[in-house]
């Protein structure tokens, strides 16, 4: 997968490998909604990391993978099948849905064997245990889901999908409600199975859920790819790009003549609630700016990071 | 460790079950049911004890108004609907299609969950009153007895597999199904006879004439005619259901 914004299409990781997963123009819409857009890419095996802000199209672009929701347009192939309408692709997918219901009457085993008993395993018990353990849950196989916690909920769902050690995993929202610890565990084990050869595809809403799990992403915006590649290049991207901080101060208009001369502004707009800055290093501009207003003369009042949330990060990667 | 198990046969079947069985009885609608079930029986201690002349003949009104007027066709709808219903609604029918296991089968484990359930409690109903006010009458009794449970098994399974359909159409199934109990089954099915053959209260009443004469003002559908009815709208009802939920679609949005 190479870093890109806004592709075409992403080649698979391994060349001449068939991709484990792949989308050619693939849409999805309800109505006049339009949830996925002409996205194409193609995933072999490894762990990627599917981000967006909440509404992007994250859950019905896995749901298309999953085949519980068939294309309106293009191809949706996993393991080179259409899953649409496939109950047999299940063999080799496990899934692991964002809602947190999970049968409240089962214990922790009876759900991941009912998982491993529909799934054909030979050996059922053998198989639920060994995946419980991989989700670090053996101390409360035995009591019923419903008196567990948000963080364990996630954790035996993901003992279900894996109990068949499908060839794909798909993962919406894994980490929700897992503490650190927790979170680390996971992203371990998702490493190891990566690792393994397997092909995971996990979705979040959280920058840096993605970057301590994935060194791939996707990212998604309004239903499109907004880009895809190495973690690290999109990072960079993303850090470089223009930030606007508002400053109040004692005296605007002589900060913002002692501003106008460091490099790391390139642009001051005097407006009725203080300057607003745009700069390109934040880091480098907020630890310059209390030295320059001292400097001045000037004393700060408030500094606020207009666009640091996770939607205008993604709002700059669709406009570029 | 891979599934190569025996993925898309029967066998999926009581572990589905075993699951729905749970499902079904772990609501507090069930033991409202079960009291529901308990009335007739109640009702015919309560004839015995008092040393009812005309037994009978309470005991046969008792059937008619409660037993497969309401107690039959409520509790089969609520199991029929409330198969898939729940699972529909919390999102936990994923972990069930996410498996590599034939739909058709799918459907076959959850309508004979709800099927045994069903009429495990409304024949235990049927079956118990008749032995209290009934059977003592003699062979005639036995009969009666056997004809009313025929008539609740009969009924259950159509009921089951007709509403358990409409709940993978509708998350109004319930509704409708009570609906359909009092507006089409309770009045126009007495006014209009000729809608007989499309009321499954009239499936149930003409199975139970195959073996016990049941008065002319209950029944219009000879044994057979009811026999081939229920069949055909049972294989029809799981047919179309199945052909629904290879086209089940989680619920859209934009995430």
């Amino acid at each position: 997968m190479t870093t890109q914004l806004a592709p075409e299409t992403v080649p698979p990781t391994q060349p001449g490998s068939a991709p484990a997963i792949e989308l050619l123009h693939a849409a999805r819409w309800y109505g006049n909604v339009v949830a996925v857009n002409d996205i194409s890419f193609s995933l072999g095996a490894g762990v990627t990391g599917l981000l967006g802000p909440n509404g992007a199209g994250k859950t019905t672009l896995l749901h298309m993978l999953a085949g519980f929701l068939a294309p309106s347009a293009g191809t949706v192939k996993v393991l080179g099948q259409s899953p649409h309408r496939n109950p047999s692709v299940y063999r080799q997918i496990g899934l692991v849905p964002e809602r947190e219901a999970v049968y409240p009457f089962l214990t922790g085993r009876d759900y991941v064997k009912f998982n491993a008993r529909l799934q054909g395993m030979r050996d059922p018990d053998g198989a639920a245990r060994a995946a419980i353990a991989r989700v670090g849950l053996e101390d409360a196989m035995d009591r019923a889901i419903g008196t567990y916690s948000k963080g364990m909920r996630q954790r035996v769902k993901v003992a279900g999908s894996l109990v068949h050690d499908p060839q794909v995993l798909l993962l919406d929202e894994p980490f929700n409600g897992m503490d650190p610890r927790q979170r680390i565990a996971m992203m371990d084990l998702l490493g190891d199975l990566a690792g393994a050869g397997r092909t995971i595809l996990f979705s979040s809403h959280i920058l840096e859920e993605v970057e301590q799990v994935g060194t791939e992403i996707l990212v998604m915006v309004a239903g499109r790819l907004a880009a895809s590649g190495d973690f690290r290049a999109i990072r960079a991207l993303m850090t470089d790009r223009p930030h606007t901080v508002t400053v109040r101060s004692s005296d605007d208009r002589r900060l913002a003549t002692t501003l106008m001369a460091d490099p790391t502004v390139f642009a001051v707009e005097l407006t009725p609630n203080g300057l607003s800055v745009q700069t390109a290093q934040l880091g480098a501009f907020r630890r310059i700016l209390a030295g320059t207003s001292r400097s001045a003369g000037v004393r700060l009042l408030e500094v606020l990071s207009a666009d640091e949330s996770l939607e205008s990060v993604f709002d700059y990667l669709v406009s570029r | 460790m891979k599934g190569e198990g025996p993925v898309g046969s029967i066998a999926a079947i009581p572990e589905i079950a075993r699951v729905t069985f749970r499902q079904l009885l772990g609501r507090r609608r069930t033991l409202l049911l079960i009291l529901l079930a308990a009335l007739p029986v109640l009702l015919a201690v309560a004839f015995r004890v008092a040393g009812q002349t005309d037994i009978e003949r309470f005991s046969h009104r008792v059937f008619d108004t409660i037993t497969v007027t309401i107690l039959l066709p409520l509790v089969a709808i609520l199991f029929g609907s409330g198969a898939f219903g729940a699972e529909i609604d919390d999102g936990t029918i994923v972990y069930l299609l996410a498996k590599p296991v034939p739909r058709w089968v799918v459907i076959l484990a959850k309508a004979l969950s709800a099927m045994v359930l069903a009429v495990a409690l409304t024949a235990a109903s049927a079956g118990l009153s008749g032995v209290i006010d009934l059977v003592p009458a003699g062979s005639d009794g036995v009969l009666a007895t056997e004809a009313q449970v025929l008539a609740m098994v009969v009924g259950s399974v159509c009921y089951v597999a007709l509403f358990l359909a409409l709940s993978l159409f509708t998350r109004r199934a319930l509704v409708i199904g009570i609906g359909y109990m009092l507006v089409w089954e309770g009045a126009l099915s007495v006014l209009l006879p000729g809608i007989a053959n499309l009321s499954i209260r009239q499936y149930a009443m003409g199975a139970a004439s195959a073996i016990y004469k049941v008065p002319e003002d209950t029944v219009r559908l000879s044994s057979d005619t009811a026999f081939l009815l229920a069949g055909v709208l049972v294989v029809a009802a799981l047919a179309i259901a199945t052909w629904r939920l290879m086209r089940f679609e989680l619920p859209g949005g934009t995430d």
